[in-house]
């Protein structure tokens, strides 16, 4: 029951630590801010699995826990390279208007 | 509750406590700093130390069992993943910001090197089935 109890407080204490998290999220000026701010509340969830696995007596929570975090890196990676080719290919186009888009492939609008 | 379980509630307790403290100032610091660059100093530590010490407080209160292991498994993959996702944010900032010199200060001598690389690079590529085969040719010499 003890340990039930601490388990509560310090998940009710990081989920409202998640909301300042939230709202630098929303506020980020830069795209770089938000993704540091959802790099952080995944962490912080990540931390809540670990503890949720421990409160219920679950061991497989922590694998998941454990996916949580593979996925959380790779979403970092691949939107910030994405991010990245779409920057480039907006000042390629800003630097030569008259070059014809069709030979650039379909995903040179940057649109997605 | 004998005093063994007591001193381990104590430990894991404190390190918890430690962790929460480090995620706190986590917040405080994204809050704090004017840039991304400054901020990402504050939430790089909170993905190393502060999940770290976390789970260093639940191994304690797990015992010697395969969650436990499980748990070192994540804090050693966020210590080989947290320094890799932070370099590459720094380089999506640094890529995407057109006056970066308004924030912090860019040396002029490591522009002028980053140009002198990147025109070694375009020569390189152009040429690049020339050194490659030349490459090819002298490892296979060696190899004799």
């Amino acid at each position: 029951m003890l340990y039930h109890n601490l388990y509560i407080t310090i998940l009710v204490i990081l989920a409202v630590m998640l909301f300042p998290c939230l709202i630098r999220a929303v506020k980020g000026p830069r795209i770089a801010d938000r993704l540091v701010s959802v790099n952080m509340m995944g962490t912080m969830v990540m931390v809540m699995i670990a503890i949720l696995a421990l409160m219920l007596d679950e061991g497989y929570l922590v694998d998941i826990c454990l996916i949580y975090a593979m996925i959380s890196f790779l979403s970092v990676v691949v939107l910030s390279k994405v991010y990245i080719g779409i920057y480039e290919e907006k000042r390629h186009k800003a630097e030569h208007p008259e070059e014809d888009t069709e030979t650039e492939g379909g995903m040179s609008d940057g649109s997605f | 509750m004998g005093v063994f379980e007591w001193l381990r509630l104590i430990a894991g307790s404190v390190f918890l406590l430690i962790g929460l403290v480090i995620f706190f100032t986590e917040i405080f610091g994204v809050f704090h700093f004017r840039y991304v660059l400054n901020r990402m100093h504050a939430t790089a530590m909170g993905d190393t130390l502060g999940i770290s010490s976390c789970m260093i407080g639940l191994m304690i209160f797990s015992g010697w069992n395969y969650t436990t292991l499980k748990l070192l498994l994540i804090v050693v993959f966020l210590w080989l993943a947290s320094p890799v996702s932070s370099h590459v944010l720094a380089r999506l900032e640094v890529a995407t910001n057109d006056n970066l010199e308004a924030h912090c200060t860019v040396y002029p001598e490591l522009k002028t090197l980053e140009n002198e690389l990147a025109a070694v690079k375009l020569e390189g590529s152009a040429t690049q089935q020339n050194h490659f085969a030349d490459d090819v040719i002298s490892t296979g010499g060696d190899t004799k």
